[in-house]
């Protein structure tokens, strides 16, 4: 057969176990490394012990600022019983056992990490401690029961005698994994559900400019590449001239790519400036005609039309005819840029029938075939290496591999390994916007003041068609369309709503919490003015609009920590509120805001958040924060605008994001209600939209619909 | 040109083109990859670093405007407010993706070395030019009110 005793093992291993997922199948040049002794035993995908006790765990996930490494690594360490100030993070290769659940490939999106993967990782930990444990009872002769483990070691209550995991790791090669694990109580975690702060070792890279983001690769004669692209969208080159380009210092090569004219050069800022002497002729196309308030009339006009259907339940038509009061109100949400802070690259070394990669990305398979694909050879002849993500917000999961494929392309045939690293220019302007949205929404409201039917339709560019989740676009209906409206909170009898999606060639993207940045402004938007409507306290409106006891919970606690009740009435300041249930969580917050002239400031944010079971609850406020300030940019400041077919905007200095004077203060309640674990990088991001809004409504008696918001 | 530059007290002699902006004489010519870029146009302080002890962006500062004043990077090992900054931003658990961190930390130090016990309102004046996507602005304000930059 051929099969090393160690691939026999995990054959076996393979067919008995109940996780299969964990198990690492090792590669052909990994198989001979190891028959050499050159690596460590690895007991499964996740876990690699050394001799030296130096014990690492491979990450599949990316880490992008969520916390993500730290959540999955307490999981395993805190089963593992590891020394957990010593653990090591490394991400993981492609492979198949770190696959999301959504499909065969690598993802970290839609808030899924902890949820999805937080069992399976402490199985692990608890699995491999276990064989451990045997180990060091054989080695003894003593019983199982005379064996503890703390601290990457384990120890003989008997004797007193140690060995550490390191010393033992030999022992479980030729062991059987256990199928059913038994996990520790609770009670009895040192760090699942405490307050955890970032690793270490993540953290002190982090503040002394040693993490390794994709931009700081470095390699032997690595050159750099420039991008020119086209600036209307959907244009084409025609021809070009890089002759001036090419006299310039440090240029090695000019050449066409799908994505534009990619400059090679020894340095990067060299390569850049040389754009600026490559002469284009463009054929731009039909949309250098259009601008933002061509598209806000097709969208109006599509508003008018009817739409696929995205819920459709009770008799809407009669119960608006029946209706004591309506309330209706159209809504417009601009295009939105990521911006992450470190701007898109990857790192590509062609060299013939193989090739290695480098970059910062959500889909680690999908780029890595993606690379593949357009060097003509196979997914596996391709070595990628997922760096740490300067930010991601859903744009290094870009679904179009936009900067993916113009590094490859740039760095095909090449002798040299390249970065090819966008400018921020680039990246504000080059699509995979959040979409603009032009929806209405109006709702029917008996003489109680209860909501009886609720009618909406979204105008928006669909996200998810056409991609690897394009299983979630269906009936002409996508995901990111209806998430948060059509399974909104309420009890509301009577629905009508419906989506149109019209397209252009401004490619559209998930942006953080997708379609709740334009589902949670309507409908917490809509339910405030109801509250209004029937003259009652809107958190008191909502839970007598409620039946989800969590939901409910949940106002009263944001109610509590508020001190709603007691509220201080000022000249010129509201509180809003506002429940927003995303990516299986729950998060309620209340906003207070000043407004001034033209100007407002949101001055604190109450939160509570409900994720079923917080796995580091440090983490989640963080992220409460994260989101709350990742949010309020589109509230008051971002927007992508067109004309003439180009986006308008350029940098930080017109596309406005939050800044620390704009953070408002921010006090964060985590009700553990022991629900199935939600997500929690996205989650604090829907609410704010909705807060802000009725908080200015409530300071100036203004309802203002669209973002961001504009005090006239 | 080739210019000698002093970078966390290692002197070096690099030769680039004039106005080549200090961030890519430190990220490409020298490999010190702790500076970023965010912006290339002094919008978001990534790229900050100091300079005879004072807060710029390095990707609109240029060599001859540096001299002899020495340059001083996150990866100073020696700077002892910059320790404390980094172990405030550690313990205060500032860092989310960490990116803008560094540019976070050195403005942090520029403005602690200028005033040893800032205000709420002069912490916001001083780091308003440095942007964080991930919104750590109120971990951030909560570590440098902790530092005692006098002792």
């Amino acid at each position: 057969m051929g099969l090393s005793r160690r691939t026999f093992l995990k054959t076996t291993t393979l067919a008995t176990s109940a996780f299969v997922i964990g198990f690492y199948l090792p590669s052909t040049a990994r198989a001979e490394e190891d028959s050499k002794g050159a690596i460590a035993l690895q007991p499964n995908a996740f876990i690699q012990i050394d001799p030296d006790n130096t014990i690492t765990f491979l990450m599949g996930q990316a880490e992008m600022g969520q916390g993500t490494y730290t959540a999955m690594a307490m999981s395993i360490a805190d089963e593992l019983d590891a020394d957990w100030d010593a653990v090591r993070f490394k991400a993981s290769e492609v492979k198949p056992v770190y696959n999301s659940v959504f499909g065969p490939f690598m993802l970290t999106a839609g808030s899924t990490s902890m949820s999805t993967k937080h069992l399976e990782m402490r199985k692990i930990g608890a699995a491999v401690n276990a064989m451990l444990k045997t180990a060091a009872a054989q080695r003894w002769n003593t019983d199982l029961s005379n064996v503890k483990t703390t601290k990457s070691q384990a120890i003989n209550i008997k004797t007193g005698a140690k060995l550490t995991y390191g010393e033992l790791v030999s022992d479980i090669k030729t062991m059987s994994v256990p199928e059913y694990p038994k996990l520790k109580d609770l009670k009895d975690c040192e760090l699942i559900g405490k307050p955890t702060k970032r690793h270490p070792s993540e953290a002190w890279a982090k503040v002394t400019g040693k993490a390794e983001y994709g931009v700081d690769v470095r390699m032997d004669n690595l050159k750099y590449a420039a991008v020119l692209h086209p600036a209307v969208f959907g244009s084409k080159i025609v021809s070009f001239d890089p002759s001036e380009a090419l006299k310039r210092n440090g240029i090695l090569k000019v050449k066409q790519i799908p994505g534009g004219i990619a400059v090679i050069a020894e340095h990067w800022f060299q390569a850049k400036e040389a754009l600026n002497h490559i002469s284009v002729v463009w054929d731009k196309g039909t949309f250098a005609s259009i601008s933002t308030a061509d598209l806000k009339k097709e969208y109006s006009d599509l508003l008018k039309k009817p739409g696929a259907s995205m819920r459709k339940d009770g008799n809407s038509a009669k119960a608006f005819k029946e209706a004591h009061s309506i309330i209706s109100a159209e809504y417009e949400f601009p295009f939105l840029a990521h911006a992450p802070m470190e701007p898109l690259n990857c790192t590509v070394h062609h060299t013939g029938t193989t090739a290695k990669m480098w970059t910062g990305g959500q889909m680690q398979t999908t780029y890595r075939d993606d690379c593949a694909n357009i060097l003509g050879i196979k997914p596996e002849a391709v070595e990628y290496h997922n760096t740490l993500l300067g930010g991601g917000f859903g744009r290094r999961g870009a679904a179009n591999s936009d900067y993916i494929n113009d590094a490859v392309f740039t760095a095909k045939d090449e002798e040299w390994p390249i970065m090819t690293l966008w400018t921020r220019e680039d990246d504000i302007r080059m699509g995979n916007y959040r979409p603009m949205y032009k929806n209405k929404a109006r709702v029917a409201l008996n003489r109680f003041g209860d909501i009886t039917a609720f009618e909406a339709t979204v105008v928006g560019q669909p996200v998810v068609k056409d991609t690897i989740l394009g299983f979630l676009f269906k009936d002409g209906v996508d995901w990111a369309q209806w998430d948060g409206l059509t399974d909104h909170p309420y009890s509301i009898t009577n629905h009508d709503m419906q989506s149109h999606s019209p397209s252009s060639p401004i490619p559209a993207l998930w942006w953080r919490s997708v379609g709740h940045t334009q589902t949670a402004p309507m409908v917490e938007g809509i339910v405030d003015e109801a509250a209004h409507k029937a003259g009652v306290d809107p958190i008191a409106y909502r839970i007598s609009m409620l039946d989800d006891l969590r939901c409910i919970k949940l106002l009263v606690d944001v109610k509590r920590i508020s001190d709603w009740n007691n509220r201080k009435k000022e000249k010129n300041v509201g509180y809003g509120v506002a429940l927003v249930k995303s990516f299986g969580s729950l998060v309620a917050q209340v906003a207070k805001v000043r407004v001034t002239d033209n100007d407002f400031k949101v001055e604190k944010v109450w939160c509570s958040v409900d994720c079923g079971f917080a796995v580091n609850p440090l983490n989640v406020e963080n992220q409460m924060i994260s989101g709350i300030n990742f949010g309020l940019a589109p509230t008051k400041y971002s927007e992508i605008t067109i004309k003439n077919g180009e986006a308008e905007q350029n940098n930080f200095y017109d596309y406005l994001v939050t800044r620390i004077s704009d953070a408002p203060d921010i006090q964060v309640s985590i009700v553990n209600s022991g629900e199935k674990i939600g997500g929690i990088g996205e989650t604090a991001v829907p609410p704010i939209f909705p807060a802000v809004a009725n908080a200015i409504f409530d300071a100036t008696g203004k309802r203002y619909h669209s973002l961001p918001i504009k005090i006239s | 040109m080739t210019t000698k530059i002093k970078v966390d007290g290692t002197t070096y002699e690099v030769t680039v083109d004039d106005k080549t902006p200090l961030l890519w004489v430190l990220r490409d010519h020298l490999n010190l990859t702790g500076t970023k870029y965010g912006c290339g146009v002094a919008q978001c302080g990534a790229c900050t670093v100091l300079v005879g002890g004072k807060a710029v962006r390095s990707c609109a500062t240029f060599l001859d405007e540096i001299g002899d004043k020495e340059i001083m990077t996150i990866a100073n090992t020696t700077d002892p407010l910059l320790k404390k900054v980094q172990e405030a931003w550690v313990e205060e658990d500032v860092p989310q993706c960490g990116y803008c961190q560094s540019g976070q930390i050195m403005n942090a130090t520029g403005l602690l070395k200028a005033n040893s016990n800032p205000t709420e309102e002069e912490i916001i004046a001083e780091m308003n030019g440095n942007i964080c996507r991930c919104g750590t602005y109120n971990r951030i304000k909560n570590a440098i009110k902790k530092i005692n930059a006098g002792a």
